[in-house]
């Protein structure tokens, strides 16, 4: 039986608001004043839209162009300035939490694409960590405007950019939390500007978005049992290489990752989570080294390698890019 | 010295050589035993429960996603579906005091009135012992052991991983997969899964 669903008006902040690019929400309210105070400590960029509140920061939705074109793809962020301890969570949100939830409203002819995750962080305690990022972070999304864009929205030859988020925010406890933001561009023919007031905001959000490993880089991934042996071979040594796995339940998140350099490159254990009970053919990921430089990487796990890798051996052979047919 | 002695000698000098290195239970494994002290002041011995299906709930009660379960009521339905069923359902409480979630033998008796919730007992758990000795990561995560006192299942309660509370509806309840299946004499299907949730508040 079906039971009323009550809501806990303690435990559930739920904020709506909407943000159209350089222009204020003119709701009033002290909670709100707040949040812009909070805001502002933390706006690096300059004269930008106020931001929608969510528990404990706010969020913003910002374009990299200054409109659409139809053929073309834009893009845009959602932006999260959080309160100094207060953290959100990556695509794999480690041990407990869970990632952002965007559900987009677009006008007809527009479509959102996949969405890029900067380099995440390990956060939590000596036995559960999660994966996310605290003060600042933003989210980027192609949009991508087809031939037969319409234009709609409120004044003629615009269309409105919405998305309704749903973000867990948590510091020693979590909030969710829900906003509505929106953004109104122009549609134009001429190729999409870019539009100076977001082009560092832009940039940085770039800068911490993992990059490809380069094609030099030699990565092998080794079942050993209860762990990934990894081993990469990159040209030089690094102090130090930490990991993230892009799947939930491969690896255990809050296990210390063993590193050890070793004469151009470094190897690196990571026990395997309990949840996992069958093998994996792939391990992918985030690799990140000295300056939290993030790489993507996406190895086939060999099973060959592994006696030989624990028996100290050999590192591995430099990266059989070829599927390896498991299972 | 035959093949045996020898692998019991080399597992004893093992345990010796790690007694840091307790492994926490996985699916498949003998169910740590332990007494843990009820909100009813009642001393609980896991022990003595075998020969029946035993639930463990983790629970935070400022957690949104605890918060799910109960304010849509689906955590006290299932409470009382399972324990109607002899199953024995145990609450637990990990969070350490001055963190989220703890709570005195009063104040989690009150709540489980207020609530209309009907696990068999609360269990109180502030040094965190039983959380770890199960590595229980979130609330609520939900681990089934069976009358044998092996672990059959542990991991979330269901396969929607949010706050939502319209997710509940509709959501595969691992939990009573894990009882059904075990119950029909079939192997577990989803055995383990990644628990979801709000993280433990153990004590530092």
């Amino acid at each position: 039986m079906p039971r009323t669903i009550r809501r806990d008006e303690a435990s559930w902040t739920v904020h709506t608001s909407k943000v159209r690019m350089r222009q204020r929400d003119p709701r009033p309210g002290f909670c709100r004043a707040l949040t812009l105070a909070v805001a502002s400590l933390f706006c690096a960029v300059g004269a930008r839209a106020a931001g929608a509140p969510i528990p404990h920061g706010t969020l913003e939705l910002v374009a990299e162009n200054q409109w659409i074109t139809a053929g073309r793809t834009i893009h845009v962020g959602l932006h999260f300035q959080l309160e100094k301890g207060w953290h959100v969570y990556w695509v794999n949100p480690g041990d407990s939490g869970e990632p952002p939830r965007v559900k987009w409203q677009l006008p007809a002819g527009v479509t959102a694409g996949e969405m890029e995750w900067p380099t995440p962080r390990r956060l939590g305690t000596a036995t559960i960590v999660d994966f996310g990022y605290e003060d600042d972070v933003m989210l980027i999304v192609p949009l991508r405007a087809w031939a037969g864009v319409v234009a709609q929205g409120p004044g003629q030859g615009t269309a409105q950019l919405s998305a309704e988020v749903k973000v867990l925010v948590c510091r020693e406890m979590c909030i969710p939390g829900k906003a509505q933001v929106s953004l109104t561009l122009p549609v134009k023919s001429q190729a999409p500007a870019p539009d100076a007031q977001t082009a560092a905001l832009f940039a940085a959000a770039r800068r911490a978005v993992p990059r490809p490993a380069p094609a030099n880089w030699r990565i092998s991934v080794a079942d050993a049992r209860d762990s990934f042996a990894l081993a990469a071979k990159l040209g030089q040594g690094v102090p130090q290489a930490i990991f993230f796995p892009l799947e939930e339940s491969q690896i255990k998140d809050a296990a210390p990752q063993q590193f050890v350099a070793v004469p151009g490159g470094f190897r690196l254990t990571l026990q395997k989570s309990d949840q996992l009970l069958k093998p994996i053919a792939r391990l992918r990921g985030v690799l990140v080294l000295a300056g939290d430089r993030g790489y993507i990487i996406d190895v086939p796990v060999s099973k060959a390698v592994a006696a030989r890798h624990e028996d100290g051996i050999e590192i591995g052979p430099a990266e059989p890019l070829k599927e390896v047919p498991l299972k | 010295m035959n093949r045996s002695t020898l692998y019991r000698t080399l597992v004893v000098l093992l345990l010796c050589a790690v007694p840091l290195l307790v492994a926490a239970a996985k699916v498949g494994d003998a169910a740590p035993e332990f007494t843990a002290t009820a909100s009813t002041g009642k001393t609980v011995r896991l022990a003595d429960y075998r020969g029946k299906y035993v639930v463990l709930e983790w629970h935070n009660n400022g957690c949104p996603y605890v918060g799910k379960h109960y304010n849509s009521g689906n955590m006290q339905r299932l409470q009382k579906q399972w324990t109607s069923q002899g199953v024995v359902w145990f609450t637990i409480v990990s969070s350490a005091p001055g963190k989220q979630g703890y709570v005195t033998a009063s104040e989690e008796n009150d709540y489980l009135t207020k609530e209309h919730a009907a696990p068999t007992a609360a269990l109180l758990d502030p040094t965190g012992e039983i959380g770890h000795l199960y590595d229980a990561k979130t609330s609520p995560q939900m681990v089934v052991i069976n009358p044998q006192g092996v672990v059959i299942y542990s991991g979330a309660i269901d396969d929607k991983p949010t706050f939502d509370l319209q997710d509940v509806q509709g959501a595969t309840n691992y939990v009573s997969l894990a009882l059904e299946q075990a119950m029909a004499g079939k192997p577990v299907q989803t055995p383990s899964t990644r628990p979801y949730g709000c993280s433990v508040k153990y004590r530092d």
